[in-house]
């Protein structure tokens, strides 16, 4: 009778998930509690790392059926895989985006370029630790702080390095306000951070309705491998801008975001299953990634003094960092970095112009990227 | 793959984008700065559009 019932035992253990737990699920699902714990305690992105937090934990329960194919995780991350899942979290961004004070000062718009050299210095340090060319394109684009594009990048690249790189880009871009004022101190003057901007023009309407089209059609004729996200990022600004479309760019910005970011976390969260996740190159590519928004924080910077030498009227090097394309989150930064120095100098609308040139950089030098490394 | 998958490749690749990067969003930076001359074009009533009558 006991030996029945031990024998009994073991068949079920065998049926249940229990004969494959490992210490590396038991690491994964402590990761994941840490997300759900930094998303409510500490308030790092939470609309993000709740989802990712969860879906972390229970790709880490063997057994669970849900990131196999067929599963209900499964399916979430083919809207990745086939890149749907990307565009569409741009179309939300371009419904809720003001891209008037990128059109009302075009001179800052080339420190959406100048902050992205962290993205190269993470590639060719990626390629000096041994990963492919490829996979250290996937890496550097970390550098460019944005998650729709880098998933979208590396998607195209390097598709196995997904949960990697986009926890990275999303970690990194909770963690902006703590890595980058030091640097942008480290490298300005009191007097350069208490520079004070002019005001901007104010841009008509007319203009806001032409620059969604305008972009698009550049955007396809230029840079076709990243077309689908900055055409979708394009069309729900149009939605917003032409004034006529209310109900759309309204739904656009709220419910279809938020179902498009219920989906995007679970599907992240499935892919980081531990024995794929608990790896050397992990660690590398955190490392690689924190160099990238390092560098990008402080070429932006650099690039602003750059500026500088040739402008008339100068401006707040401070702005540089912003050029990194996290929006809000750099341009919040160099406000908040400038405030410290003078209470009354509100940098947000300014620094607004090259964080959201930022996105344009990062989906050039991803455009580009691709287009050199034969990938479509 | 057009680029070599090797270090000086990786060289390369950084160089050529991060330049054509600059060269691209400042032409982007010179097609906003002609913006402003829509305006001479027109005006949008933004008022008119909201109440409906466009």
């Amino acid at each position: 009778m006991f030996e029945q019932l031990v024998s009994f035992a073991k068949a079920l253990e065998q049926q249940t998930g229990l004969a494959q737990f490992w210490w590396g699920n038991v690491v994964m699902i402590a990761v994941g509690i840490a997300m759900i714990y930094l998303a409510v305690k500490k308030g790092y992105e939470p609309l993000l790392l709740v989802g990712i937090g969860f879906s972390c934990i229970i790709s880490n329960v063997p057994g669970s059926d849900l990131i196999l194919p067929g599963g209900l995780f499964n399916y979430a991350y083919q809207g990745v895989a086939l890149l749907i899942i990307p565009p569409l979290i741009f179309f939300g961004v371009g419904a809720m985006t003001d891209f008037g004070p990128m059109i009302a000062n075009p001179k800052l718009v080339i420190l959406g370029a100048a902050a992205h050299l962290g993205i190269f210095v993470a590639l060719i340090g990626a390629k000096a630790l041994g990963f492919t060319l490829n996979e250290a394109g996937a890496i550097g684009i970390i550098g460019g702080a944005d998650g729709p594009m880098a998933i979208f990048v590396t998607m195209k690249l390097a598709p196995h390095l997904l949960p990697q790189v986009s926890v990275a880009a999303y970690s990194y871009m909770a963690l902006m306000p703590l890595i980058q004022p030091p640097v942008m101190r480290l490298l300005t003057t009191r007097q350069e951070r208490l520079i004070v901007m002019k005001q901007s023009r104010k841009v008509s309407r007319l203009e806001r309705i032409a620059f969604p089209i305008v972009i698009g059609v550049l955007v396809n004729l230029f840079f076709p491998p990243v077309a689908p996200l900055i055409t979708m990022l394009m069309l729900g600004n149009l939605f917003r801008e032409v004034l006529v479309t209310d109900r759309l760019a309204k739904t656009a910005a709220n419910d279809v975001m938020n179902v498009i970011i219920i989906i995007l976390t679970v599907a992240i969260g499935s892919t980081m299953a531990a024995d794929k996740f608990l790896t050397i190159k992990t660690i590398e590519i955190v490392v690689l990634g924190l160099v990238a928004f390092l560098f990008g924080t402080a070429s932006g910077v650099v690039g602003a003094k750059v500026m500088n030498l040739f402008l008339k009227d100068k401006i707040n090097p401070l702005l540089g960092s912003a050029g990194i394309a996290s929006v809000p989150i750099a341009a919040r930064v160099s406000h908040i970095v400038a405030l410290q120095e003078n209470k009354e100098n509100y940098l947000i609308y300014h620094a607004m112009g090259p964080n959201l040139a930022g996105v344009f950089g990062t989906a050039i030098s991803g455009g580009i990227m691709l287009a050199l490394l034969g990938v479509k | 793959m057009i680029v070599p998958d090797t270090l000086d490749g990786a060289i390369l690749l950084s160089v050529i984008d991060f330049t054509l990067s600059i060269v691209m969003i400042s032409g982007i930076g010179v097609i906003l700065a002609l913006f402003p001359l829509l305006n001479r074009l027109g005006k949008v009533d933004e008022e008119a559009i909201r109440q409906g009558h466009h």
